[in-house]
C-alpha cells in the first residue's frame, strides 16, 4: 500500500513504515500499521487514547519504553531504521528526525536555562564553537519560533508560560534542522488560544523549511485543518487513510464518520449529538476482527470473522471497512440528516427568580511570598431555573474558583452569593438547616474522572455515602435509590459492586454524575466534565447531560474552555478573563457576534 | 505424586504476589519467632531459669543443643523464651505509635491551620531530641524497666509517624473525591475516617511493620544496657549482656540471640518493604 501512496502523492518518499506491530508482554498494542511520509508533507495520525498513536511515533525513532517491542520495517530515506546500530540511530535522532512531546513543562530539564536546551542541540556544529556565535544562534532560533525577547534564553523553564515553553521546545527540536518532525499532541496541554498559536507556528515553520511533519493528535478537526493526509488509528489498527479534505468531505470508514459526528460542532447547536456507543477495546482483543465492529451499526458477521485489511477504495483513499461499497449511501445520508437536523433551540428566559445569584464576588489567594493573587475581581452571574449557563475561560481565569465558591468549597473574600434565595457566601456561618438545604440544591461534577471517586469505595458505597447525607432515614431506601441512580445515568445495576479502577473514564464520570444527583439537586456545577474524556465518549456524556436536564429540569453551570462543548449545552454564556466577566449574552449572540477582543480570540482559535 | 505438577502453578501464584525466595524466608523467620513467643514453654527443651552451676559455660552438646551460659542455663531454651519480649514490646510500640500518629496526622493534615501548626511544632521538637539518649535517661531515672521503655519508645516513634500520616493525608486532601464529599455535606469525622483513612491505611500498615523492626532493635539495646527487662528474664538483648564474656567458650550463647535480633529485624524490614510495594500500587 505504501508504494501506491507514494506514487499518488507524487512526493519523494522520506519515511516508509510497513507492517509495524507493537506489543508489550505478549499483548498487541498496534497491529500492522503502515505509514508513509513524503518530503515536505504533513501527515496526521489521529486516534483516541489507547489507539497506539504515541507508541507508533516512539517506535519510529526507536524510543519505546522497556518491555515494549516492535516488529516491521521502518525505512527512512533509504536507511532501514529497524536494524540500524544504536550509535547510528542516535545520530539520526534530533539531526534528521526530531520529536516534540505533549507537556512542555516535563519535556524540559527544570534545572537548565531555556537557552541551554537549544545550545545543547547546537553544540555538535563546529560553526558554533565560539560562545558568542552559539549565543547569537540561540537568539536567532528563538526568533524563528516567535520569541523576540532574547532574555528568554536566560530564563528557567518554570518562569515561562506553557505556550512559551512549547515554543522553546520547538526551537530545540528544530535546532539541528531535521527533515522530519514528529509532534505528539503538541498543543493538547495548552490553553485554547495558545493551542492555535502553536499549531500556526508549527505549520509556518514546516512550510518555511519544507520539512516533513507527523502530527499526532486526538482532535480530528485539528488534523483536518493542519495536515495533507490523515491516518485514522483505532485500537491499534489503521482504519482509514486519505487526503484531509477528502476525508472531511466524505469519510469512508464508519469510525471516522462517528468521530466527525460525535465532535460537538462549534458553529451550531444540535439537539442530540451522535455518540458512538461503548468504548475503545484493547488492541489484542480485536486482532482477528474489525477493531470497530463492536461499536459499529453496520457491522455484520463478516466484519467479526477476519481482520479487514486496509484497501484502496478510491484514488488516494484507503479504508479498512469491507462493507464500504454497500453502506456508502447510508453513511452519507446519516451525515446529511445530522447536518440538516441542526435546528437551534433557544429557550426563552423564564421570569422566575434566579437559582444562583452571585454579586461582585471577589476571591483573593495568598500567592508567592505572601503577595495576594486576585482570582476573582468582582464577578456577578445569574442562573435561572432550568437554564444552562456556560462559564467560559482559560486556565487562570478564575472559572473553577467561582464554581467551588458556589458549592461551598471556597469562601469568597467579598461579595454576595445566593443559592435558591439563601445567602450562601459563607458556608461556615450558615445555620445547619440552611446549609443542608443549599447542599441539596447545588452539587458539583468534577473534571478528572480518575480521582473523582474514592478508589477504596465501590460504586454502591460512593452513592450510599451521598444518599446518607439527605436525612436520618435515608439509608432505608438506599438500595433502591442506588439502582435508580445508576439507571438514570445509563449504567447497569450490576455496576454497583464495581470499584473505580475497573471502570472506564466515561463510566466513572457517569457514577460521579449519579453521586451528584443522589441528593436530588436543582443545579449542577460542571467543571470541565468532559475535557478529560475521549472524543467518542464526550458525546455520550454531553447527551446524558442534555437528557438529565429534560427529565429532572436541572439548571447547569457549565465551566469549560471548550466553546464547541458549551455551544451544545448552554443557553447563555459568560466569558471570564483574568477574574472578570468580559462578555455575557445568549450562546448565539456570543458565538456569532462576539464583541470583546478576548472572546473573538477564543472563537478564532477553534480549528476550522 | 501431584507435587511436581502443582509446583509450577504455585510458583506462578507466589510470583504474582511478589513473593520471592528471600521474602518467603523472612516470612518463615517471623512465623518461627511468633510460634516461639506463643508456645515457648511447650517447645523449649528445658526451663529457661534452671541453674546448674556445675555445667556452666559449656559449648553445645547433645543435652544442651546451644550450650549453657555462666549459670548453666540452657541457651536454646532462653532464646526460645526470649521471643516473647522480642515480639510483644515492639508490637505494642508499633501499634501504639501509629494509633496516636494516625489520629494526629489526620487532624493535622486535614484541618490545617492552628491545629496543624501546634502538632507539627511538637513533632519538630520531638525530632530534635536524641531519641536513644532520651530513652536511656528516662528509663534510668524513672525505672520500671521494660514497660517504661515501651512507653518512651511509643512517644518517640509517634513524632516521625505523624509526619508520614500527615503527608499522606495532604496527598489525598486536594483530590476531587474529597471535594465531592465536602460538597455533599458529609461530616468532617466521616471524611477523615471513612473516606481518607482507608486510602492511607496501606501506607500506615507498611510503616507499622518497619516501626516494629526499629522498636525491636531499640528495646534489645536498652535491655543490653540493663534498662529493659528484669535481670534473669530470658531476653535476647539481656542475653547479649550476660553472655558477652563467653563468646569463645560457648559461641552460641552470644551469637544465637544476636543472630535472632538481626534476623527478625531484617525480616520485618523486608516484609515492610514488600507490603509497601504491594499495598501502595
Amino acid at each position: 500500500m505504501s508504494a501506491e501512496i507514494s506514487s499518488l502523492t507524487g512526493a519523494e518518499p522520506l519515511l516508509t513504515v510497513r507492517n509495524l506491530s507493537i506489543s508489550a508482554a505478549g499483548r498487541a498494542i498496534t497491529i500492522g500499521t503502515d505509514l508513509h511520509v513524503g518530503r515536505g508533507e504533513t501527515v496526521a495520525i489521529v486516534g483516541e487514547s489507547g489507539s497506539g498513536k504515541s507508541l507508533t511515533a516512539k517506535a519510529i525513532v526507536r524510543l519505546l519504553p522497556t518491555g515494549v517491542s516492535a516488529t516491521g520495517s521502518v525505512s527512512y530515506d533509504g536507511v532501514d531504521l529497524a536494524t540500524l546500530p544504536e550509535r547510528a540511530m542516535r545520530a539520526m535522532r534530533g539531526r534528521r528526525i526530531s520529536m516534540l512531546l505533549q507537556d512542555p513543562f516535563t519535556m524540559m530539564n527544570p534545572l537548565m536555562k531555556c537557552g541551554a536546551h537549544i545550545e545543547e542541540m547546537l553544540r555538535f556544529n563546529p560553526a558554533y564553537r565560539r560562545r558568542a556565535a552559539l549565543k547569537a544562534e540561540v537568539v536567532r532560533r528563538l526568533v524563528e519560533v516567535g520569541i523576540t525577547d532574547p532574555d528568554v534564553a536566560e530564563r528557567m523553564p518554570f518562569q515561562l508560560s506553557g505556550g512559551m515553553c512549547q515554543r522553546v521546545a520547538i526551537a530545540a527540536a528544530l535546532a539541528r534542522d531535521p527533515e522530519l518532525l514528529i509532534a505528539d499532541e503538541p498543543s493538547t496541554a495548552l490553553d485554547v488560544t495558545t493551542q492555535a498559536e502553536i499549531i500556526k507556528l508549527l505549520k509556518r515553520v514546516q512550510r518555511a523549511r519544507s520539512m516533513s511533519l507527523i502530527l499526532i493528535t486526538h482532535d480530528l478537526r485539528l488534523a483536518f485543518s493542519t495536515c495533507d493526509r490523515i491516518h485514522v488509528l483505532y485500537a491499534g489498527s489503521l482504519l482509514e487513510v486519505g487526503g484531509a479534505q477528502a476525508v472531511q468531505r466524505d469519510p469512508f470508514h464508519p469510525y471516522t464518520l462517528g468521530l466527525l459526528l460525535s465532535e460537538p460542532p462549534a458553529d451550531r447547536r444540535v439537539p442530540k449529538l451522535i455518540a458512538i456507543r461503548g468504548q475503545v477495546p484493547r488492541a489484542d482483543l480485536v486482532a482477528e476482527r474489525c477493531a470497530f465492529a463492536e461499536r459499529c451499526d453496520w457491522a455484520r458477521d463478516k466484519c467479526r470473522s477476519a481482520k479487514p485489511a486496509l484497501a484502496e477504495a478510491a484514488p488516494g483513499r484507503w479504508t479498512a471497512c469491507i462493507r464500504r461499497p454497500e453502506i456508502a449511501a447510508e453513511m452519507q445520508a446519516l451525515r446529511a440528516a445530522v447536518i440538516a437536523g441542526s435546528a437551534t433551540t433557544v429557550l426563552p428566559l423564564s421570569p422566575t427568580p434566579p437559582m444562583i445569584r452571585v454579586q461582585q464576588a471577589v476571591k483573593t489567594f495568598a500567592g508567592r511570598r505572601g503577595r495576594p493573587v486576585r482570582a476573582l475581581k468582582g464577578v456577578s452571574i445569574e442562573v435561572r431555573p432550568g437554564e444552562s449557563v456556560g462559564l467560559v475561560g482559560e486556565s487562570g481565569s478564575g472559572k473553577t474558583t467561582l464554581g467551588r465558591i458556589l458549592v461551598g468549597l471556597e469562601t469568597p473574600s467579598d461579595g454576595r452569593v445566593e443559592i435558591a434565595g439563601i445567602e450562601a457566601s459563607r458556608f461556615a456561618a450558615m445555620t445547619p438547616a440552611d446549609r443542608a438545604s443549599v447542599r441539596r440544591t447545588i452539587q458539583m461534577v468534577f473534571q478528572d474522572p480518575y480521582s473523582t471517586l474514592n478508589p477504596r469505595h465501590s460504586v454502591r458505597r460512593s452513592l450510599t455515602e451521598a444518599i446518607r447525607t439527605t436525612g436520618p432515614n435515608a439509608l432505608a431506601g438506599a438500595e433502591a435509590r442506588v439502582a435508580e441512580l445508576l439507571k438514570e445515568v445509563g449504567l447497569p445495576a450490576s455496576y454497583a459492586e464495581r470499584r473505580p479502577d475497573s471502570l472506564s473514564g466515561g463510566e466513572r464520570q457517569r457514577v460521579a454524575i449519579a453521586r451528584a444527583l443522589s441528593v436530588g439537586p436543582k443545579i449542577l456545577v460542571c467543571d470541565e466534565p468532559v475535557s478529560a474524556l475521549d472524543v467518542s465518549v464526550q458525546a455520550q456524556i454531553l447527551n446524558l447531560f442534555k437528557r438529565l436536564q429534560e427529565e429532572l429540569s436541572l439548571s447547569y453551570l457549565f465551566i469549560t474552555h471548550d466553546l464547541a462543548v458549551v455551544r451544545q449545552i448552554a443557553d447563555r454564556i459568560y466569558v471570564l478573563y483574568l477574574g472578570e466577566i468580559v462578555e455575557e449574552g445568549t450562546t448565539e449572540e456570543i458565538m456569532s457576534r462576539p464583541k470583546h477582543p478576548y472572546t473573538r480570540r477564543l472563537i478564532d482559535s477553534i480549528p476550522h | 505424586m501431584t507435587l511436581p505438577l502443582e509446583l509450577p502453578q504455585m510458583r506462578g501464584r507466589l510470583q504474582r504476589h511478589g513473593l520471592t525466595l528471600p521474602l518467603l524466608l523472612c516470612l518463615a523467620v517471623v512465623a518461627i519467632v511468633t510460634i516461639c513467643a506463643i508456645f515457648g514453654s511447650n517447645i523449649a527443651p528445658d526451663s529457661p531459669f534452671t541453674q546448674r552451676l556445675e555445667v556452666g559455660d559449656k559449648p553445645p552438646s547433645a543435652e544442651f543443643l546451644a550450650g549453657t551460659d555462666l549459670l548453666g542455663r540452657d541457651v536454646l531454651s532462653r532464646v526460645i523464651h526470649g521471643a516473647r519480649t522480642a515480639l510483644v514490646g515492639p508490637i505494642v510500640v508499633a501499634a501504639g505509635a501509629f494509633a496516636i500518629a494516625t489520629l494526629l496526622g489526620l487532624l493535622s493534615g486535614y484541618l490545617g491551620g492552628l491545629v496543624d501548626v501546634a502538632i507539627m511544632r511538637w513533632v519538630d521538637f520531638m525530632l530534635a531530641l536524641p531519641g536513644p539518649l532520651v530513652a536511656i535517661v528516662v528509663v534510668g531515672v524513672i525505672g520500671g524497666g521494660y514497660w517504661t521503655a515501651v512507653l518512651v519508645l511509643i512517644i518517640l516513634f509517634t513524632a516521625p509517624d505523624t509526619r508520614i500520616v500527615r503527608s499522606a493525608v495532604l496527598e489525598q486532601r486536594p483530590l476531587p473525591y474529597i471535594d465531592a464529599a465536602r460538597a455533599l455535606g458529609i461530616s468532617k469525622r466521616r471524611i477523615l475516617f471513612v473516606h481518607i483513612l482507608p486510602n492511607i491505611l496501606p501506607l500506615i500498615l507498611a510503616y507499622v511493620v518497619l516501626d516494629f523492626a526499629f522498636a525491636l532493635v531499640n528495646l534489645a539495646g536498652l535491655s543490653f544496657l540493663g534498662l529493659g527487662v528484669q535481670p534473669g528474664t530470658p531476653d535476647w538483648g539481656r542475653m547479649l549482656f550476660e553472655n558477652r564474656n563467653i563468646l569463645f567458650s560457648n559461641p552460641p550463647g552470644l551469637l544465637l540471640p544476636a543472630g535472632m535480633i538481626i534476623l527478625t529485624a531484617v525480616s520485618m524490614n523486608l516484609i515492610g518493604d514488600w507490603l509497601f510495594e504491594r499495598l501502595t500500587k
